[in-house]
């Protein structure tokens, strides 16, 4: 379990909603070292530092539950006068329009004390806000409530939201903590299946 | 089996005393009927709530297209989809709350409080259920072990009727045929008979299948020091009624198609009897009273002149005909209830061959008897010495219980019986009937048995007439009585706790009333090389020279 802060990934440019914001990606020069495209998979935990005035501030805590590729050059057929690579010397900020999206769905929030809390935050994060992926050990942490015990209260949320990729994430959630928590297995086999019942078979009948 | 954790409890049923668990069941062990048990708190005490599964319900099912390939099972299609849970399952099961068994009371009480929706529900391990379901431990005095428990191994919860129980209130076994209702009657008769129970039983029984239970004299299991059991067998001609025991409505009833003229000389002449011949009459001296009463007898002589009489006629005709003709009606001799009797005796009376009228006339009167004769008993009416005194209950079962007590039919053993049924509990006079037809036995009769023993009925007729006359056994057991098999049996009413399936034990006699084998015996005929044996046998005996003296005697041959 590795419990190193994880890599910054990106930073908010935008939202649909209070709890779902727009990530942009690092992209080449931005940040370095260079987000792997593993840092930003479907299903990461990822926080969301707010920037509310106070040392320390708080965070938000996301999962990452959708991915877009901004390309303006796409369906441009018409003839370019540089080649691709001369375009990094002669206009770099062509360049950067080009981007990968990533949709953060906020989950909870650590105050600055560490105090955690599941579900719709009171807060909202700001533009330009860092976003860096969560560590095992603050995935943990995030998941564990003040009795020790492992807690989803913001289930509710992400099944309330329509998207069609909230059940693979789900699944994905469910897996991913079965690793973090193996003695919660059991707990977690119910959930998963009923998971999997409704989502898997029930609409494939 | 060991006690474990089964369901959770879903939340309350569709009645007060139910509630819903919901269970996977991999193994299968929550079968229907099967006891399970929740922990509460009742006035301070931790208990043992104990309640039947009444009904089981499929709440997880694969989607039907899933199932479209018989030789794809369905978790494989899911599987392929990414769902591959290894519990599919998931089962509704309804919990009929039986409540906490009080050792006090010796009986179930249901404390009111259904389990909190989430508890958990435990399977009840088999030395609980043995504990709790028979009033009586196995072997003890006035238990009847007749089974085990039909949802558990073989043996492993042994349950024991409460004699006492159906001794008192009466016991109906009822079983279409062929489903093992005598022998079921020859394990009752088998404990009844065991040291512990030492019973007085009187068996009728019209297919003289019972003979058999004549080993249960010499088999170990039933002696006990000096005590070993006795049984009488009465053949159909060593059956005897005398006239004098008739009533009225005996010989009404014996009599065929009495006109009302020969009805009201009837009644004159009986009354006149019992008046003239206290101390009993014979068919000659009731035909004398015949004539004595008749209209037109002015106390002149007597003599045929008042058989001219068309009425006196015709009834000294039929009275010789259906008593002075019978081997049965007899002037003097009588089955003395001494004979019949006794505690330790299982007596059978066969009634094979014997008219359908007169099975009935002779089970009313020995019933009328020994009813009679144990209310003098107990009001001391009659003192030791006396034929009438039976100074212990006695238990009479009753085969063909349909035929003594029919449904829309007049039998002249109804009204003895109905008395005994709901009188005999005083005098210690108990009845068990057994019966294939329900339908055809009449309501009240049957609903009179507190103890009942249903075996398997198929026919709608009698479902209908048992829901109607049997109320402790609830409609979700009565549902099971199409499925049962061979041997199993649904025991409900007075001598259980609770109403229980149960597989009948093995009898320890043989059993008297095996089908024939008919294909058997047929090709037997022809494996014994029967034809040369009936030649043999039809062949005339050989020629021999024969001795004669002078004369032509024969000397020797």
């Amino acid at each position: 379990m590795d419990t190193q802060p994880g890599p910054r990934i990106g930073k908010i440019v935008s939202s649909n909603s209070h709890i779902d914001y727009v990530c942009q990606v690092y992209g080449p020069r931005e940040y370095d070292p260079l987000p792997a495209p593993d840092d930003y998979a479907f299903g990461s935990f990822v926080a969301i530092q707010a920037d509310d005035g106070r040392a320390p501030a708080g965070r938000l805590v996301g999962v990452i539950y959708n991915t877009l590729l901004v390309n303006p050059d796409y369906g441009n057929l018409g003839p370019r006068l540089s080649p691709r690579q001369d375009l990094t010397v002669f206009s770099p900020d062509y360049l950067s329009e080009t981007a990968t999206l990533v949709g953060v769905m906020a989950l909870g929030w650590i105050d600055a004390a560490g105090q955690v809390s599941q579900g719709a935050p009171a807060l909202a994060a700001t533009i330009n806000a860092p976003v860096r992926r969560l560590s095992d050990k603050e995935v943990c942490d995030f998941h564990r409530g003040a009795d020790g015990r492992l807690r989803l209260h913001y289930l509710p949320l992400l099944m309330a939201q329509s998207d069609p990729l909230i059940a693979p994430l789900l699944l994905t959630i469910v897996d991913r903590l079965r690793d973090l928590f193996p003695d919660q297995r059991q707990r977690l086999a119910v959930m998963r299946n009923n998971l999997a019942w409704k989502q898997v078979v029930r609409p494939a009948g | 089996m060991t006690t474990h954790l089964i369901g959770t409890v879903k939340g309350p049923g569709e009645t007060p005393s139910e509630f819903t668990v919901i269970a996977p069941d991999p193994e299968r062990v929550v079968k229907h009927g099967e006891f399970v048990y929740y922990n509460a708190r009742v006035d301070g005490r931790e208990r043992r709530i104990l309640g039947r599964i009444s009904a089981r319900r499929a709440v997880k099912l694969y989607p039907d297209a899933f199932m479209a390939d018989p030789g794809v099972p369905p978790a494989e299609i899911g599987a392929l989809l990414g769902y591959d849970a290894g519990a599919d399952e998931l089962f509704e099961l309804t919990v009929t709350v039986l409540g906490y068994y009080s050792e006090m009371l010796g009986d179930f009480i249901n404390p009111r409080v259904l389990p909190a929706g989430g508890s958990p529900i435990y399977i009840a391990d088999n030395g609980l259920l043995a504990e709790v379901l028979s009033k009586r431990k196995q072997g003890e005095v006035g238990s009847a072990a007749i089974g085990s428990l039909l949802s558990r191994e073989a043996g492993a919860v042994p349950v024991a009727l409460d004699v006492r129980g159906f001794t008192s209130t009466h016991l109906a076994i009822i079983a279409s045929t062929g489903s093992g209702k005598s022998y079921l009657a020859g394990v009752l008769l088998e404990e009844m008979m065991r040291p512990y129970n030492r019973a007085a039983v009187l068996i009728v029984d019209p297919h003289g299948e019972y003979d058999t239970l004549q080993e249960m004299q010499n088999r170990p299991e039933f002696a006990e020091g000096d005590y070993k059991p006795r049984v009488r067998i009465f053949k159909p001609d060593a059956i005897r009624v005398r006239i004098d025991t008739l009533t009225l409505a005996d010989l009404r009833y014996l009599l065929p198609n009495l006109s009302e003229k020969m009805h009201y000389q009837l009644t004159r002449a009986y009354n006149y009897a019992n008046r003239s011949f206290r101390k009993g009459y014979t068919l000659e001296q009731l035909l004398l009273s015949v004539r004595e009463t008749a209209e037109g007898n002015k106390g002149g002589e007597e003599g045929d002149a008042f058989e001219d009489d068309p009425t006196t006629g015709a009834l000294i005709w039929r009275m010789k005909s259906a008593l002075g003709n019978s081997r049965i009606f007899n002037d003097f001799e009588n089955l003395e209830l001494s004979e019949l009797f006794a505690p330790g005796q299982c007596t059978v009376i066969q009634l094979s061959e014997v008219d359908r009228r007169e099975q009935q006339v002779i089970a009313a009167t020995l019933l009328r008897r020994v009813y009679q004769a144990r209310v003098d008993t107990e009001k001391k009416k009659a003192a030791k010495g006396d034929p009438n005194h039976v100074p212990f209950p006695v238990f009479c079962l009753l085969e063909e219980a349909h035929n003594y007590a029919p449904a829309n039919a007049d039998a002249v053993s109804s009204d003895v019986l109905k008395t005994i049924l709901s009188e005999g509990r005083k005098f210690g006079v108990s009845i068990g009937l057994i019966s294939q037809r329900p339908g055809k036995l009449d309501a009240d009769v049957l609903s009179q048995c507190m103890t009942q023993c249903i075996m398997r009925i198929t026919n709608p007729i009698d479902q209908n007439r048992i829901a109607e006359s049997v109320e402790s056994v609830g409609r979700d057991l009565l549902k099971e009585l199409p499925s049962l098999s061979k041997g199993q049996v649904i025991v409900s009413g007075a001598s259980v706790n609770t109403p229980v399936l149960l597989r009948v034990r093995s009898r320890i006699t043989t059993h008297g009333g095996e089908s024939i084998d008919a294909p058997a015996q047929w090709r037997a005929w022809f494996d014994d090389d029967r034809a040369a044996a009936d030649a043999r046998d039809a062949a005339l005996p050989l020629s021999r020279d024969l001795n004669e003296d002078e004369d032509g005697d024969v000397l020797f041959a």
